[in-house]
């Protein structure tokens, strides 16, 4: 056990002392985190400035007007006068606006005789959730208007005298359409982007522990110093098992000090700390695994550099640490699940969505599946360290 | 030519339980390569031995299968009695080994790389730094204890290579051409340091290709070439093996051919020749010979102004053996 220990605290003293490793494992992550805090920071209260042009002046295109401006959507937008259409579209397109209504001229009128008219959103290319708002308010209205046209066709057909028809639709239009959907988190809180992203960058900047790992085996190798560790009075399994250690405390260092400092600088939410640290626990376990993978397969450190990188880069944009996996077609949600940091982001966003721990049973077990089938690899390097 | 392929038989001074490293019939195949054939040796206790031969020769593979790093396909390696093999640890504990380049951690100081090594043969607390100081002190590096051994000067770097090997008292030193790209001034230091850990009990195996190392430093010499053991004794038992004699070369003037043909009459000399002012003998120890010569000097009326004294070395008994020279 003692050279065990000695291995691994070489290992990782020779680790603390390399700025790479440093700056990998535990600056960039959390540098990355903080960013990610800072752009989604404002995501749970999205606000845009708008603007509506009343080419109408008619009572519908009115109604439009007080609609957007109405007590429901003041915490959603702020509306801004214009003087013209043009007016908004500069403002649109110089970033002063993130969208603008243009309601036509004779918008009220086709309403009342049973036409449609459709009215324009102008929105610009950097904001496109203000865009799908605007869109989204639009339509509503649009549907409510033709909810209304409707009713009155309807009861005009049903003998209603046609004279009564403005006042029908004035009773039709106090009713409001029935919300159709509702948008729960699956626990007790939404997700932030935050809280999606220190993991998934974390968990991307653990991944570099395979490098350094492999990279460490062979520079020992050409170096002569693996023959020194050989000809001690240790079996090959003390020396891996000293290397190993080393990883597996590396890289849960790492994904630890980013899970601690984003939760608290940064209000990510991970979810209850002792499944987090289980979670974090098999994670590192399966980057022991697959640094021996990587020893095994390659040759030289070299090529030990090429297959980390390949592995690392493959398994997070597989796994979906650069996009938002929940976002992404079918097919790419399923074989996110194939990587162990696929499985590990879905456990940490429902954790982090307020879902029990029981949540995280089904993701450790397949955490743990990975790291024990790379685990029986790492057996059979045994004959490797004397070659 | 056929001398050069015979191999020598498992020396018949052998004997189990005395000797500290026992190699027996060892045979190691790279492929269809044969790296090491049937090679047996000994070195017991406070004995230098010197496995000589050039690049090539199998030496490196013989230390690794000595010291458990390579498996044998044949024959077997013990140590105290011990088997060695890559698993076993109690024999290993007795093995110090430097390897043939410097296997260091450069990132590391000297004292941290000691105590790690250290470490790996349970050494631990006051015991583990007391015993580094001291093998600081033995390479003379004290000094320049907490510096990363990436400032180091080769020399240094070979001193503590060496130093790491020695930090659990081994009891057999194997060294791998520990001199190999070493100023002059180290490797006098490092042979120097070898002569004393040898007389001070410690058993040592030592290759080089350099001959001048092997004839001063070791007890017995195994010389080696195509993995094949096929010469082993002392450096003087090896030179009259193959049967060279001394060459003594004497400057003189006066009767010259008289001094030559009483020279031939005398007992231990084979052969005599007259060489423009000089006179060359053939002869079996010839250094005992010298008095008999300058006698026969001085009856001839021969007045002798030099002599000069040339004993066949390894290098002469290795292109017996092989055909060619050490160092091609």
């Amino acid at each position: 056990m003692n050279a065990v220990l000695a291995i691994a605290a070489k290992d990782l003293r020779q680790r603390l002392r390399d700025r790479s490793a440093i700056v990998l494992g535990f600056i960039a992550p959390v540098a990355v985190a903080a960013l990610i805090s800072v752009a989604f920071g404002s995501a749970g209260s999205f606000h845009a400035d708008m603007a509506v042009v009343d080419l109408d002046g008619g009572p519908v295109a009115a109604g439009f007007t007080t609609f957007v401006k109405g007590p429901d959507l003041t915490n959603l937008l702020t509306v801004k006068s214009v003087t013209s259409e043009e007016d908004a579209r500069a403002k649109v397109a110089n970033g002063d606006l993130n969208a603008a209504f243009v309601i036509p001229k004779g918008f009220s009128e086709a309403v009342t005789s049973g036409q449609n008219l459709p009215i324009t959103v102008l929105a610009s290319v950097d904001s496109s959730i203000a865009e799908q708002v605007a869109r989204s308010l639009a339509e509503s209205f649009t549907a409510q208007i033709e909810a209304v046209q409707l009713s009155v066709q309807s009861a005009v057909r049903a003998g209603a005298p046609h004279a009564s028809a403005g006042k029908l639709a004035a009773e039709a239009s106090a009713v409001k359409l029935p919300e159709q959907t509702v948008t729960q988190p699956a626990g007790t809180q939404a997700l932030t982007g935050t809280s999606y992203y220190a993991p998934a960058m974390g968990i991307f900047f653990m991944f570099f522990a395979i490098g350094f790992g492999a990279r460490g085996y062979f520079l020992e190798r050409t170096g002569g110093t693996l023959d020194r560790l050989a000809v001690a009075p240790i079996g090959p399994g003390t020396i891996l098992a000293g290397k190993s250690l080393a990883i597996f405390v590396y890289a849960m260092a790492s994904l630890g000090t980013v899970a601690v400092v984003t939760s608290l600088a940064f209000d990510a939410h991970w979810g209850p700390p002792l499944v987090v640290l289980v979670l974090i626990l098999a994670l590192a376990l399966t980057m022991v695994g697959l640094t021996a993978l990587v020893i095994t397969v390659a040759r030289t450190e070299r090529q030990a550099d090429g297959f980390a990188s390949l592995l690392t880069f493959g398994l997070v944009l597989l796994g979906g640490n650069f996009v938002f996996i929940g976002g992404a077609p079918p097919l790419i949600r399923t074989l996110a699940l194939l990587t162990p940091n696929g499985w590990a982001l879905r456990a940490f966003t429902d954790l982090a969505g307020g879902a029990a721990w029981t949540a995280a049973v089904v993701p450790l077990m397949a955490i743990l599946a990975f790291a024990l089938s790379t685990g029986a690899v790492a057996y059979s390097l045994r004959r490797r360290v004397v070659r | 030519m056929t001398e050069t392929t015979d191999r020598v038989p498992p020396s018949t001074t052998m004997s189990p339980g005395t000797n500290m490293l026992e190699a027996a019939h060892l045979s190691r195949s790279f492929g269809t390569r044969t790296a090491v054939d049937d090679v047996s040796f000994h070195v017991a206790p406070g004995e230098t031995y010197g496995l000589l031969g050039p690049n090539g020769a199998g030496k490196t593979t013989t230390i690794r299968l000595v010291c458990g790093l390579l498996s044998a396909d044949g024959g077997e390696v013990t140590v105290s009695g011990m088997p060695v093999r890559a698993s076993t640890t109690t024999a290993k504990a007795q093995i110090g080994y430097v390897p043939q380049d410097v296997s260091l951690y450069p990132d590391l100081t000297a004292r941290e790389n000691l105590s790690f090594f250290g470490r790996l043969y349970r050494l631990s607390g006051s015991a583990l730094r007391e015993r580094v100081d001291e093998v600081l002190d033995l390479i003379d590096l004290t000094d320049r204890r907490d510096d990363r051994v990436e400032s180091f000067s080769g020399g240094m770097r070979r001193r503590l290579n060496i130093g790491a090997s020695l930090l659990h008292r081994p009891s057999l030193l194997v060294l791998d051409e520990p001199t190999v790209g070493v100023d002059p001034q180290s490797r006098h230091a490092i042979l120097e340091s070898i002569q004393t850990l040898g007389s001070a009990g410690l058993a040592v195996l030592y290759t080089t290709h350099y001959m001048e190392e092997a004839e001063r430093l070791c007890d017995r010499i195994g010389i080696i070439d195509h993995g094949r053991l096929i010469a082993e004794g002392t450096s003087r038992e090896l030179v009259s093996q193959v049967g060279e004699k001394d060459r003594i070369t004497l400057s003189a003037s006066g009767s010259l051919a008289a001094f030559a043909e009483a020279c031939r009459s005398l007992e231990g000399i084979d052969r005599a020749d007259l060489k423009d002012s000089s006179v060359q003998l053939l002869a079996r120890d010839g250094r005992l010979r010298l008095p008999q010569v300058l006698e026969a000097a001085t009856r001839t009326g021969t007045s002798v102004r030099s002599v000069e004294v040339d004993e066949p070395d390894l290098e002469a008994v290795f292109l017996h053996l092989t055909g060619t020279a050490l160092r091609e």
